[in-house]
């Protein structure tokens, strides 16, 4: 029931940037997580907008109040931000009972025309005026409702000591649903739980997403939470938003090798390559080299124009690079993703070429090799993981491994020689020169 | 037991069972140190109530007994007198021409003990909201110049308990009021300040305050740095007011601070001798030393009731400690801390703290420096005459009896003052190595059975001391020392500050080692490596600088110590009594001179092992370091 909008944010201690200067705009309803590897700014940009961090600059709004503003100087504080927290390691206040927690917030609620409807869900915008605060039976109701979305029942005489982790969870999350917030934010709530009660929390959340219709701001650093439960991703690397999409586009689309790499379990095989692009051609297609002797096509889903690809690319480049030159120097620099390229032996040294915009890196998801008697690409097994319903696959191909995936009872042994294609038309191309994604499309190897 | 005979086995499983027991190394040495800390705790505790109806020639019981009753108990006489004519007996006092009879008890006992009472109490407030805010300030706002402030607020625990008193008698006495010599204010400003603010219960409290603040600082200090913020922060989400999430959520997480900071106080400030005699306090430990001439068995009952009052403390603690509501509030991983703004208020508090803390730790020093070198006590002339200024307090090297030396050599040559000083390290090294190596092992060996009884049991021996006020302990031991002659011997003054101090040394090991996970050592086991070499090489470089710290605390507290050590031997064995001797004669340029090198060398051993170590006197305490 609320829209949050991030414009320009940036927090840094000195010249360590936590957030880079991030846009972002989260509908109202949505259910948007927050992902990236631990210390790239997630909690932080969670904080600033519970009003619990004060950015450095930037414009933080929700629904149409402006809560924070480096310019105009609003910096509303978060006890008036009316948003619902839940912390990583759930902070149950340890002197009161699950009760007396969850009932403490409830307590603080003032404001004209107050009541608790039928449903038990507080309502803010009562007939009565006069009324400020909760009756002590409207809060009883309240709890009943909220321990019986949680099923916490049983605990509300215990103190937080006497629950298991997961229980705790449970109350952490009934503690923060009780004041109906119009906004919910989660850091990292499951991360704590052991395998197979988060997978039962996480679908408790998106039922509770559902039925409660607030929006949900979720901070994890774990790729399939973010994939499974939210309706758009953000994700964030040393600060800086990568990428903001749904789910699926972000798996299919991604924008850069580290966005691949991130999202995605097994994770995407990147293979290096070179070629230059047919001016003849009309699908405007790449002959390409790779793996070490293997030739093939790239045939774009839609006609690209390299060369004016990386002219747009690099104008971009340079608007940034303009941009942050007002700024504070970062001291936690950016550095060019270094996508892993899994090989058998590790090749003695790099030497470090001079890239050009003839190199590539190719992205193929472990679903896109598709093994076939009649495969142009011969391998080996080289390890073989079951698990019931698919078996996780690594081929070898001279010194190097590519990760597949086999769906159906199938087993392989290690050793044995497989014959395999790249399949589909979603196979990605990046440039290796700036490791952006330059379009889908299909591999077509040659004979 | 006779069915022990109708069943063979039993006694030989018995015996295994004990075998098995004893060949843990920690089983064995926590059987023998709760031997060893119940005898050395209970004993002289037992002395001392014997002492309380045994007959003292030359005292009032002995003239007492003749009209009293008296009973046979072996071959010892005994006597019930001491008891009834404390509690109601009465005595008949001149004030002026008339004769007024007054009962014992109110003269020699409700009145120092509603005294001490109050004392204690307002010590344990007084020093809580003193280094608490202290301690909120340091660790949660954006003050200036903490790590100075910090490190200055426990000077007035480091320095010797009367260096605040005196401090106090020589800023606001004077002739008109107290009488003797003006004090600074008097002399400079002409100011006096009225009777109540100079002497009583209102200075002593104040001073009791100012010494004990840095526990509460340290204690507290040590829960607000490691307090999960989260637990603030999401009060404050719901909308809680600051009062309210104060009230609610942050008091009750310091709470146990609070508590221990109470037991560490109360004690200690009962106990106490020097302040409220210095600034003319009838309290028990005052009365005591009055009634020790001829009052010997009634001042022994006024030891009982203070140590009385320590086990009450234990049992209160325990009570508060134990229940559903305990708990941990120091979270492994800990959030990042937001720090309140404070605004202008930042240089504003600063400014408060950083003068009052100069007052409390570093002009004790110049005053105690600048009085050395006054041609006589209280003499500030040279404000107005640079040159009545004088060293002859230093730098006398021979006897001569004029310009008020009385005798003695100035301080730099007198062989008295450096034997006592050498008397003082001496036993403080002593003391410290036996308390801190036996409360390090009651910390390991207590920590390897949480669950046992029995460790609990000599945990609760081992800081009994603690709780019992310095001048009763000092008591139990020069009664148990006399009856021993060992009177006036180091021997003495070494076992009275071992018993008193191992509670230092075993609550840092114990924190320590609580923290320590057991399978550090059970990897080894697995190993078959033996006990020495599990303690030597793993245990005791894991937990190097708090055993040092366990070493450090009795060590420091040793140098300074003069109510339990005054009872136990002639004035010149120590500096402690050495200073309190001078301070009787009158020759205040040498007090002070001792003092000064005190404070000057405690600051120095403190600021080296710190540097050398890491260990500090903030672990001994128990405070939390990040
Ligand atoms: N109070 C602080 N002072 C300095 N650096 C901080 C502070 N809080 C966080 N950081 C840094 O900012 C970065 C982002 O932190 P955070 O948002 O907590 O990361 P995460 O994505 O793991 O939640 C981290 O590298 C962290 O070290
Ligand atoms: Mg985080």
């Amino acid at each position: 029931m609320a829209r949050i909008e991030l414009k320009n944010v940036t927090k840094r201690w000195g010249g360590y940037y936590a957030v880079e200067h991030l846009d972002l705009n989260i509908e109202e309803n949505a259910f948007v997580t927050l992902l990236g590897p631990s210390g790239c700014g997630k909690t932080t940009t969670l904080r600033m907008i519970a009003g619990l961090e004060t950015p450095t600059e930037g414009r933080i709004t929700i629904d149409d109040t402006v809560m924070f503003d480096s310019e105009l100087g609003i910096n509303i504080p978060p006890n008036k931000r009316r948003v619902g927290f839940l912390f990583q390691n759930y902070a149950l206040w340890p002197n009161m009972t699950v009760y007396q927690n969850i009932a403490f917030g409830l307590s603080n609620i003032n404001e004209p025309g107050v009541y608790v409807n039928d449903a038990g869900e507080v309502v803010r915008d009562g007939q009565d005026k006069s009324k400020l605060t909760l009756t002590k039976d409207e809060i009883k109701r309240v709890i009943d409702r909220v321990s019986a979305i949680v099923k916490i029942g049983p605990f509300l005489e215990r103190y937080p000591s006497e629950l298991s982790g997961g229980q705790q969870q449970r109350v952490a999350i009934a503690r923060t649903l009780a004041p109906s917030p119009k906004v919910l934010f989660m850091d990292e709530p499951l991360s704590n739980l052991d395998a197979k009660l988060r997978l039962e929390m996480r679908s408790e959340l998106q039922r509770l997403h559902l039925s409660t219709g607030s929006t949900f701001v979720y901070v994890t650093h774990d790729q399939m939470e973010a994939m499974t439960l939210a309706t758009k991703i953000c994700l964030i690397d040393n600060a800086r938003l990568q990428q903001y999409d749904e789910p699926l586009t972000i798996y299919s689309q991604p924008r850069n090798l580290f966005v691949a790499d991130f999202v995605g379990n097994p994770a995407v095989n990147f293979i290096e390559a070179t070629g230059v692009q047919n001016a003849s051609d009309s699908s405007s297609s790449i002959e390409l080299e790779f793996l070490d002797g293997f030739k093939g096509k790239f045939v774009p889903e839609s006609g690209v124009d390299l060369e004016a690809w990386h002219n747009h690319e690099a104008k971009l480049q340079a608007e940034d690079e303009a941009k942050r030159r007002g700024y504070v120097e970062k001291t936690n620099k950016d550095l060019p993703f270094k996508y892993n390229i899994a090989r058998v032996h590790e090749p003695e040294q790099t030497q470090t070429k001079q890239l050009t915009h003839n190199d590539f890196v190719i992205g193929i998801r472990p679903e896109f090799i598709k093994l076939s008697d009649d495969g142009k690409i011969e391998g080996e097994v080289f390890s073989a993981m079951p698990t019931g319903m698919e078996t996780t696959l690594k081929i070898r191909v001279g010194n190097f491994l590519l990760t597949a995936v086999a769906f159906g009872e199938m087993f392989y042994k290690i050793g044995t020689k497989v014959r395999m294609d790249f399949s589909g038309h979603r196979i990605m191309l990046f440039s290796r020169e700036n490791g952006m994604r330059i379009t889908n499309g299909e591999l077509i190897i040659n004979a | 037991m006779s069915n022990n005979t109708s069943r063979p086995g039993s006694l030989s499983k018995r015996l295994n069972r004990v075998k098995t027991y004893l060949s843990k190394p920690q089983n064995a040495i926590l059987l023998a140190l709760g031997i060893m800390l119940t005898i050395t705790t209970v004993f002289p505790m037992i002395t001392i109530l014997r002492d309380t109806v045994l007959i003292h020639p030359g005292s009032k019981d002995a003239v007492g007994t003749a009209l009293e009753s008296s009973f046979d108990f072996g071959s010892e006489k005994l006597t019930s007198y001491n008891w009834t004519n404390l509690f109601t007996g009465t005595i008949t006092t001149r004030v002026g021409r008339t004769r007024v009879t007054r009962s014992v008890a109110d003269v020699y006992l409700w009145t120092p003990l509603l005294n001490s009472v109050l004392i204690s109490i307002f010590a344990c407030f007084g020093s809580i909201l003193y280094g608490g805010i202290f301690a909120y300030l340091v660790t949660r706002t954006n003050l200036k110049c903490k790590k100075y402030l910090s490190s200055i607020f426990i000077f007035p625990y480091i320095m010797p308990q009367w260096t605040l008193a005196v401090v106090w008698q020589n800023l606001f006495n004077s002739n008109v009021v107290t009488g003797g010599s003006n004090g600074l204010l008097a002399n400079m400003f002409g100011i006096t300040m009225p009777q109540w603010w100079c002497e009583g219960i209102f200075p002593v409290s104040v001073v009791l305050a100012i010494h004990y603040a840095p526990f509460a600082y340290i204690l507290i200090g040590g829960i607000f740095r490691n307090m999960d913020a989260n637990l603030e922060e999401a009060a404050t989400i719901l909308n809680s007011p600051r009062w309210k999430t104060f009230l609610r959520v942050t008091l009750p997480l310091i709470k146990p601070a609070i508590l221990s900071t109470i037991l560490l106080v109360f004690s200690s400030a009962m106990g106490s001798y020097p302040i409220p005699h210095y600034l003319k306090l009838n309290t028990l430990s005052t009365q005591y030393v009055a009634m020790k001439g001829d009052r010997i068995g009634q001042a022994s009952i006024l030891a009982v009731i203070m140590m009385l009052f320590g086990f009450i403390i234990l049992i209160i603690n325990q009570r508060t400690t134990s229940g559903r509501k305990n708990f941990t509030t120091v979270t492994g991983k800990s959030g990042q801390t937001s720090v309140v703004n404070l605004r202008a208020w930042k240089y504003i508090l600063s400014v408060i703290l950083i003068l009052t803390t100069l007052a409390t730790g570093i002009l004790p020093i110049v005053l105690f420096a600048i009085e050395t070198f006054l041609p006589n006590p209280g003499d500030y002339s040279f404000l107005t005459n640079a040159s009545s200024l004088t060293s002859k307090w230093w730098l006398t090297s021979e006897n001569i009896t004029e310009s008020g030396m009385y005798g003695n050599k100035g301080i730099l040559y007198n062989q008295q003052i450096w034997n006592a000083f050498a008397g003082t390290l001496f036993v403080a090294i002593c003391c410290a190595l036996v308390a801190g190596t036996i409360g390090t092992l009651v910390g390991y060996c207590v920590s390897k059975n949480r669950r046992s009884k029995w460790a609990a049991y000599v945990n609760n021996m081992a800081f009994l001391p603690y709780l019992m006020p310095s001048l009763a302990v000092g008591v139990a031991f020069f009664v148990v020392g006399s009856n021993m002659g060992l009177y006036d011997t180091f021997l003495l003054l070494i076992l009275a500050g071992t018993v008193k101090y191992i509670p230092f040394a075993s609550r840092s090991a114990l924190n320590s080692m609580m923290q320590l996970s057991g399978e550090l050592e059970e990897a080894a086991i697995i190993l078959d490596i033996p006990w020495w070499k599990r303690m030597t090489q793993i245990i005791i470089p894991i937990q190097k600088t708090s055993i040092i710290s366990g070493y450090l605390l009795p060590f420091m507290t040793c140098l300074r110590e003069l109510t339990l050590f005054m009872l136990l031997c002639g004035q010149g064995r120590i500096i402690t009594t050495m200073l309190d001797y001078f301070d009787e004669m009158g020759l205040y340029a040498f007090s002070s001179g001792i003092n000064l090198i005190l404070i000057v060398s405690i600051l120095i051993f403190n600021y080296f092992v710190n540097k050398l170590t890491g260990a500090s006197l903030d672990s001994g305490i128990g405070g939390g370091k990040k």
